[in-house]
Order: structure tokens, then C-alpha cells, then sequence
């Protein structure tokens, strides 16, 4: 039946996740951007409380929470400030594809660091979009019964202070390959700047130089790891999406306040239509997306194979109605939108530089119309 | 816990209405629309098979089960079948026989015998209707603006005044009418009478030519010293007497609207989804594999998509925070000012990728005159936008 009424475990998670949100997080952002970098004591506070591990199997020491239970819960922490929640350390997004390795041999003895309690940081560098990609692509050349991976990744998250690397990449025939490097194994993080935002999150290409590639270093290949990249990819733009709308709220909510209190003209600004209509417009988008991502979450695992492009069709609309609300929170603002007193030029920075590193709009678009020409359900069928 | 399921019965609810809409309603929609009417002989088979227009008894209510009382899901048993009528043809769907948007009222604030004296007449031996009558010349959605008035006599009332884009408005054998004791009152002088058809003084002067929804009668109403007797106050003289519900006309329009509006969001889902589904359709068979009208298309069907399911998810929750008796002015006003907007979106995409060709043979340009109303009736966009506002600033105590 048609519900949405969250458990009430979800009810208290998410509570629980905005409450840090707003007295711990949001506070302290600010100052952790112009730092460049979180202190270990604050990540400690949040890995106590569990935020570290929510997609992690249980295998990995991992909570293995539901989509729509975590989607409720990044929610919650981007509320307080996405840079943040993009720069939590840990298996990150290769905790996606873990979710279907839990037992996977080769990856033993990380395995027991993360269950002992002493799990490092995996960069995910998600390779395998092809050579459309602009840029230069990795390159995969068979090389007896391994590969050398060689080349520059485009820019992926926490890959400025990771541990160890989960590589997607094809080689020259097209097939894809999912591997794991550890640090040592002929690679670097190059960049890692940040000037447009999310600059904590340590986001950096990585370089590969003739890097040699073993069969135990293999996790994966053709239809095998395509299939395997194809579920953790649905998860991680779901999660990604969710973490969109705690933003899209945090903007939402700042802009209703200020235009409340702030006076123009002999009377507060929200009772211009202009400023009110705008407001309800990113009510309705964030209300849009939300909606968009939790059906998407719960989609997806109940029919994984439905799951891709309904996860497509959700990140799409968060991407879109980030942009759109995070640039009206500054526009709002007027002046105050632009200066770094107020967190609303900080919000727009981030949410860009998000949506540039999750996937373009477009692309996104475009696979999600191919898959419903090619027969796809679409709309028609609930 | 959060669901995107429908239940047996909504299932069960959305495989019928879909048959009827494509089996009954869509083959006669093109006709019905050059009559500027639905045929008289449909209606009668329609109204035989029991058929009718009312969003107030899409599921019955509550129903219990084992001596345990099952959840309401009328409103949204209401959103899924009218979504799928209005798929089929949103002018037929709107004059088919039943209470109609008048139902909801007198389910909501009729007394007993008011409920049963209006809302059991649609019987099958012909087809009957009710109309909802609010919006004047001069007040639209500004509901406390209205200035029909009613001016209290000996058992009853006189009404004065013109009503106007009235929904089945002549053929109804009733009428729900807002009007006014004293307009210097604003909301407190507000009264909802059922105004009954052959009523002296009562007339349906003009019937309005309009962009779409030609098949369907959209009527002038004219009230000219018209004498309503007492016991068609709706919910009695009782209800006004009390002090908590001085303003009860005006709550009665309003939550009206709070029901209404996703019924509308959801015709206008429906309405979308014909047209996305004849364009993919369309697509996949004539359009070529790959190039730019390839991408073209690609890209808007999947914008399309998206807009409908999102469309789709805001009428939900406006409908399932009805069914469990939560405050849903502001859902059911985001789910219509994005499902009106963007169901016009939609058939303009669809049409843009028809080309030319969309101007004859196709179904769709008539969908798109037929859908720009459902951005405007039960209260314009920017009338959703106030309606938002207000609730977002709530607790700033602003009042936009």
C-alpha cells in the first residue's frame, strides 16, 4: 500500500543523523573548509555513531542499512553540510560494490582491518564510463596473465588520502575489469585543490604509471564485474541523490529565515511575490527529488534490475534541483548570497562541484530515454 | 513504512479504470470532442454500468475486516482511478454522470440527511450530476471575495448573484453555491447552499466555448432572488451557530480544495502520461536509432518521464496525508502547481518532437489545449505558489 510513513527506526535514525547535523556539523563547517581538512577527532565522534559504515556489510563491520533507511540518513547529515559528508573516510562508495563482495577472498585482510575496527580509506576511481570521457582515459593492456593500468583517472572523491583503490576500467577489446590496488602499487593522488567546493572530500585524480596488475589484484571481469558495477553504481547514485536533498533543505530552510527577518522597502522581503513564489519553487523541487530518490531506494532493492535507471532518473532530477536551489539561496540573499559570512555561497560551491563529480545531468537523461526506448518500464507501470 | 506498492485494491482499482479508459472512453474522445459533447446514449450505458463521478467514494471509506478497522485509502483509491481516466480522455472523464467536485462538500460537511438526500439520486435509471460552484466574475480563488449573496427570509435564504466556469453546471440536478451573508463579513459571512435544478430563480444562461475540454459543459450560473430553502444549508443552520466555526463556508471551499487539488494533479498526470506514452510509442516505432533526433528524443522522453513520476509521487503523499487525516494544504497544493505546469511541459515536448505532423493525425495537440486548464481550475499556479508560501513562512509568522 501506497505509504509514506518512515519505520521508526528510520524515524529516530534520521532524527538522530539532523540533530548532529545542527549542533555538531554545521557549526564547524566553515572552519574545516578553510583548514582544507577534518580533524581525526571529529570524524572519531562521527565513526562512534556509526556514520562511517551504514552501506558496509555486516561482514565488514559494516551496519548494511536498507537504501531508503540511509537515504533518510545522509539527508539528515548533509542537512548540516555536504563537504562534510563527502569527507567521511572509509570504504566511501567501494562500500557499494563491497555489499556484494562480502566474502570475496582476495580481499581478506582488508576485510579484517575493517572488522577489527581498523578500516582505512578506499577511493573508488570509477574508470569504466569509456573513452567518451574527455580527458585521458585509464588505459588497460593485457600483459601476460595480468594487466598494466596506466593513465590519469578523472577526479574521484577521498582519493587524496586513500588507503587502497577500487579501479573500474576496460581494456582495448571493451572489456571491464574491477581492481584493487593497495598504496605502493605504482599509483598517486594528484590534485586535490578543491577551489570550487566539497573541499574537504580530498578529491584528486589519480595517476597510474605502468602500473602492474596481478590476478589477485582482479576482483572482477567482463560480465561479471559489468554486472557487479552496474548494482553498486544504482546504490551509489541513490545515496549520492539522498545526500543532494539534505543540501537542497539546508538552502531551503536558510533562505525561508533570512527572507523572513531581512527588510526591504518597509516590510520583510518574503512578502514580495517574487521572493515567496521562489521559495515555494524550491520547496516543490526538493519535495520532487526527495520523493524521486526514496522510490528509487526502495525500487532498487526490491528489483535491482529495474533499479539502474530508476537511479538515473533520481539523480538526474536531485542534480537539476540542486543547482537550482543552492543558486536561489544565494540570489535570496542578494550580497549577503555572495560573501563567505553566510554559509549560502559556500552551499552553491559544494553543490556544483557535486553535481560535476556524480554523474552529468545530461548523460543521465539521455541513458534513462535510451532504456525507455529500448522498452524500458517507464511511468506507466507503478 | 514507506511504500510505492499499490495494495490489491488499488491495483484492483487502477486495472479497471484503465480498462474503461481505453475500452470506453478514449474510442468516443475525438467525437466527443467535434459534438462539443459526450453522447447522450454513452452516458446512459455508462450510468447503467454505475459509473460515476465522485472523488469522495473512490474506496468507501474505511472498511473493516476481521473485527479491525482498515486503513482509509480513499483519496488515494481517487488519485490512481482519475489518473487513469483522465488518460483516457479528461472531458469525458469530467462529464461523466455523479456528485462530481460537489460530492466532496457534502460528504465533508453535509448533515446526514443532506448526504443522503443529495448523494443518493445517482442511480442507474439515468444518468444525474452535481456541480460545485464557487468561482464569480469577480473571485476566483479568493474565496472570501465572493459576492453572491444570500440574505436570510423565513425558512430560508434569497440568492443573488452570478457564478461563472462551472463544471456540469446546467445539467447538474444540484449545485453546491458559496455565497454571502453580509460581504463586509469576509470569511464569517460565508455560506455553502445545495441549490437544487428547477429551483425559481435559478439559470444556466451561457454555456462557455473553450482552447480544450470542449466535450465538457462549462456553464454561467445565475441566481436572481432565488429561494433556498433551509434545510439545503449544507450542514445546517447548527453548524454556523457555533462558535468555533464562524468561518465554516469558508472552510468548507477550503477543504474542498485540500481533496480536490490532488484529484486535479492527477488528471493532469493522466493526461501527461497519454502523451508521453503515444510519443514513445511513436518514437520507437518511427524514429531513427541513432543521430540527433535520436538524442533529441532520448532526452526529452526522459525529462518527460521524470516530470510525470515525480508529479505522480507529490499527489500521493497529498492524498495518502488525507487519508490519515494529516494537514496536507500545502502537499495538495504542490502536487498541482507542479503536475499543472508540468503536464503542459510534457505535451509540448511531445509535440516538438511530433513536428508538423502534430498539427493533424495525432492525438496530441488536443491534449495539449485539454491539459492548460489543469494549471488554472482549483485554484491558479500562482495561487498553489501563495498557498506554499504562507505554509513555509507559517513559522515565522509572516504572512505572504
Amino acid at each position: 500500500m501506497i505509504s509514506f510513513q518512515p519505520t521508526e527506526e528510520q524515524r529516530a535514525f534520521a532524527e538522530m543523523a539532523k540533530q548532529v547535523a545542527v549542533e555538531r556539523i554545521r557549526p564547524q563547517a566553515k572552519a574545516f573548509e578553510k583548514a582544507g581538512q577534518i580533524p581525526g577527532s571529529f570524524i572519531a565522534e562521527l565513526e562512534e555513531l556509526g556514520f562511517l559504515a551504514m552501506e558496509l556489510p555486516a561482514a565488514w563491520n559494516g551496519l548494511e542499512l536498507p537504501l531508503a533507511t540511509q537515504a533518510l540518513i545522509w539527508k539528515g547529515l548533509a542537512y548540516g553540510d555536504l563537504a562534510v559528508a563527502q569527507s567521511l573516510p572509509g570504504a566511501g562508495d567501494a562500500a557499494s560494490v563491497l555489499r556484494f563482495l562480502p566474502d570475496l577472498e582476495k580481499l581478506r585482510g582488508v576485510k579484517e582491518q575493517f572488522a577489527a575496527g581498523k578500516g582505512k580509506t578506499i577511493a573508488f576511481i570509477d574508470g569504466g564510463s569509456g573513452p567518451e570521457y574527455p580527458g585521458s582515459p585509464l588505459r588497460l593492456e593485457k600483459r601476460g596473465k595480468g594487466y598494466l593500468l596506466d593513465g590519469r583517472s578523472a577526479p574521484a572523491r577521498l582519493a587524496a588520502f586513500s588507503d587502497f583503490l577500487m579501479v573500474s576500467a576496460a581494456d582495448a577489446s571493451g572489456e571491464e575489469l574491477l581492481l584493487f590496488l593497495e598504496k605502493g602499487d605504482s599509483w598517486e593522488a594528484e590534485g586535490g585543490s578543491g577551489r570550487l567546493g566539497l573541499s574537504t572530500a580530498g578529491i584528486a585524480s589519480v595517476v597510474f604509471r605502468e602500473a602492474e596488475i596481478g590476478e589477485g589484484q582482479i576482483l572482477a571481469k567482463g560480465r561479471e564485474a559489468r554486472e557487479l558495477l552496474e548494482k553498486a553504481r544504482t546504490r551509489i547514485r541513490i545515496l549520492e541523490a539522498a545526500k543532494e536533498t539534505g543540501l537542497m533543505e539546508a538552502a531551503l530552510d536558510y533562505a525561508t529565515a533570512y527572507t523572513a527577518g531581512r527588510k526591504a522597502f518597509g516590510q520583510e522581503i518574503a512578502k514580495f511575490q517574487g521572493v515567496s513564489f521562489r521559495i515555494a519553487d524550491m520547496a516543490i523541487e526538493l519535495k520532487a527529488a526527495e520523493l524521486l530518490v526514496l522510490e528509487s531506494a526502495m525500487k532498487a532493492e526490491e528489483d535491482p534490475a529495474r533499479g539502474q535507471s530508476l537511479a538515473n532518473r533520481a539523480l538526474s532530477r536531485a542534480h537539476r534541483a540542486l543547482r537550482y536551489i543552492t543558486d536561489s539561496a544565494v540570489q535570496l540573499l542578494g550580497g549577503h548570497g555572495y560573501v563567505q559570512e553566510y554559509p549560502a555561497e559556500k552551499w552553491m560551491r559544494d553543490a556544483q562541484a557535486q553535481v560535476m563529480l556524480y554523474g552529468r545531468e545530461r548523460e543521465l537523461l539521455l541513458e534513462r530515454g535510451e532504456h525507455l526506448i529500448a522498452g524500458g518500464k517507464g511511468v506507466a507501470v507503478s | 513504512m514507506i511504500s510505492f506498492e499499490l495494495s490489491e485494491r488499488q491495483k484492483q482499482m487502477k486495472e479497471l479504470a484503465h480498462w474503461f479508459a481505453e475500452h470506453e472512453i478514449r474510442p468516443i474522445a475525438m467525437e466527443a470532442e467535434r459534438l462539443k459533447q459526450v453522447p447522450g446514449d454513452w452516458l446512459d450505458k455508462v450510468n447503467k454500468m454505475g459509473i460515476h463521478l465522485n472523488p469522495s467514494s473512490f474506496a468507501g471509506g474505511r472498511e473493516k475486516s476481521g473485527g479491525t478497522k482498515k486503513e482509509n485509502e480513499a483519496n488515494r483509491m481517487g488519485v490512481i482511478a482519475m489518473e487513469e481516466l483522465a488518460w483516457g480522455d479528461a472531458a469525458v472523464t469530467l462529464s461523466l454522470p455523479g456528485p462530481g467536485l460537489g460530492g466532496p462538500p457534502i460528504q465533508t460537511s453535509g448533515t446526514e440527511e443532506q448526504k443522503e438526500r443529495f448523494l443518493s439520486i445517482f442511480t442507474a435509471d439515468e444518468p444525474r450530476w452535481g456541480a460545485y460552484a464557487l468561482t464569480e466574475p469577480e473571485a476566483g480563488s479568493d474565496a472570501s471575495a465572493i459576492r453572491t449573496t444570500a440574505r436570510k427570509t423565513e425558512g430560508g435564504y434569497i440568492l443573488n448573484g452570478q457564478k461563472i466556469f462551472i463544471t456540469n453546471g446546467a445539467r447538474a440536478s444540484w449545485v453546491v453555491v458559496f455565497a454571502t451573508v453580509d460581504p463586509g463579513l469576509g470569511r464569517m459571512g460565508q455560506r455553502a447552499f445545495v441549490v437544487e435544478k428547477g429551483t425559481k430563480g435559478f439559470s444556466a444562461p451561457k454555456i462557455v466555448e473553450k482552447m480544450g475540454l470542449r466535450a465538457n459543459e462549462t456553464a454561467e450560473l445565475l441566481f436572481e432572488d432565488c429561494f433556498v430553502p433551509e434545510e439545503n444549508l449544507l450542514g445546517g443552520e447548527a453548524l454556523y451557530e457555533r462558535k468555533a466555526a464562524k468561518t465554516a463556508g469558508f472552510q468548507v471551499a477550503m477543504k474542498t480544495f485540500d481533496s480536490t487539488r490532488p484529484i486535479v494533479a492527477a488528471m493532469a498526470v493522466g493526461i501527461a502520461r497519454a502523451a508521453f506514452e503515444y510519443t514513445l510509442d511513436l518514437v520507437k516505432r518511427e524514429f531513427p536509432k541513432q543521430g540527433k533526433f535520436y538524442r533529441l528524443a532520448a532526452e526529452l522522453l526522459a525529462e518527460a518521464e521524470q516530470d510525470i513520476a515525480a508529479a505522480r509521487l507529490l499527489t500521493w503523499e497529498a492524498a495518502w496525508k488525507a487519508d490519515l487525516g494529516m494537514e496536507n494544504a500545502k502537499e495538495a497544493a504542490m502536487c498541482k502547481a507542479f503536475a499543472g505546469k508540468m503536464a503542459l511541459a510534457v505535451c509540448a515536448k511531445c509535440l516538438e518532437l511530433l513536428g508538423p505532423a502534430g498539427l493533424q493525425d495525432h492525438p496530441v495537440e488536443k491534449w495539449y489545449r485539454d491539459v492548460k486548464v489543469f494549471d488554472i481550475f482549483e485554484g491558479t499556479n500562482e495561487i498553489q505558489h501563495l498557498v506554499i508560501a504562507r505554509r513555509q513562512y507559517a513559522p515565522y509568522r509572516i504572512r505572504v
